[in-house]
């Protein structure tokens, strides 16, 4: 699945670490959701929109 | 095993882990011990026998509860795709094994073995996910 989180995170000037911080989960688990080897379930997509203060549409996307 | 140490769940397991492999040592020399010096019979005899097994069993129940303890959804993937290929490889290499054995009548394959088997697998599956997911 595809998704923005590497331009979200840049646009907070985010590490992945950083990220991986305030998910409470590990930066190896940012990096597979980045790079869209993991798609995360939906309670952690919710918990991601709610960092980025957006809609879950916005950060990922079906699009192959 | 990924051991950071500020993963209260991987701690955990650890120590669970570690609990668990002292107790089959322990347990496995107490039964080596009384079937050599003291020849148990009867219930002692089952009882003895099975000891080192059931410091096993709390070895995969203490991997049991780390899956349900570990709040990082990714790395329950990793941990469960490595016991599938380890579960996998496991069959394919006992299932292989005993054709082997029947027909050109190999040497037989203790089954205390298939444990150590399914560990070894696990543990090159999950090294190998490490990578992939660097």
């Amino acid at each position: 699945m595809k998704n923005r989180l590497r331009v979200l995170r840049a646009e907070r000037d985010w590490s992945q670490a950083d990220l991986a911080q305030r998910l409470e989960v590990s930066r190896q688990s940012v990096n597979a959701i980045e790079t869209g080897k993991f798609d995360p379930s939906l309670p952690l997509a919710f918990k991601l929109a709610r960092l980025f203060e957006t809609t879950i549409e916005t950060i990922f996307s079906d699009e192959v | 095993m990924n051991c950071s140490t500020n993963n209260p769940a991987k701690r955990r397991y650890m120590w669970r882990f570690s609990v668990t492999m002292l107790l089959y040592v322990l347990f496995l020399v107490l039964a080596v011990w009384a079937f050599v010096h003291r020849h148990p019979t009867g219930p002692l005899a089952w009882v003895l026998a099975v000891l080192p097994a059931l410091a096993i069993i709390g070895q995969m129940a203490a991997f049991g509860l780390y899956l349900r303890e570990e709040k990082d959804e990714f790395q329950v993937a990793l941990g469960v795709q490595s016991m599938l290929w380890g579960i996998g490889g496991t069959l394919v290499v006992t299932v292989v094994w005993g054709f082997l054995e029947n027909f050109l009548r190999l040497r037989h394959l203790d089954l205390i073995l298939v444990y150590p088997i399914f560990c070894a697998l696990s543990g090159i599956a999950y090294g190998l996910l490490q990578l992939r997911y660097r």
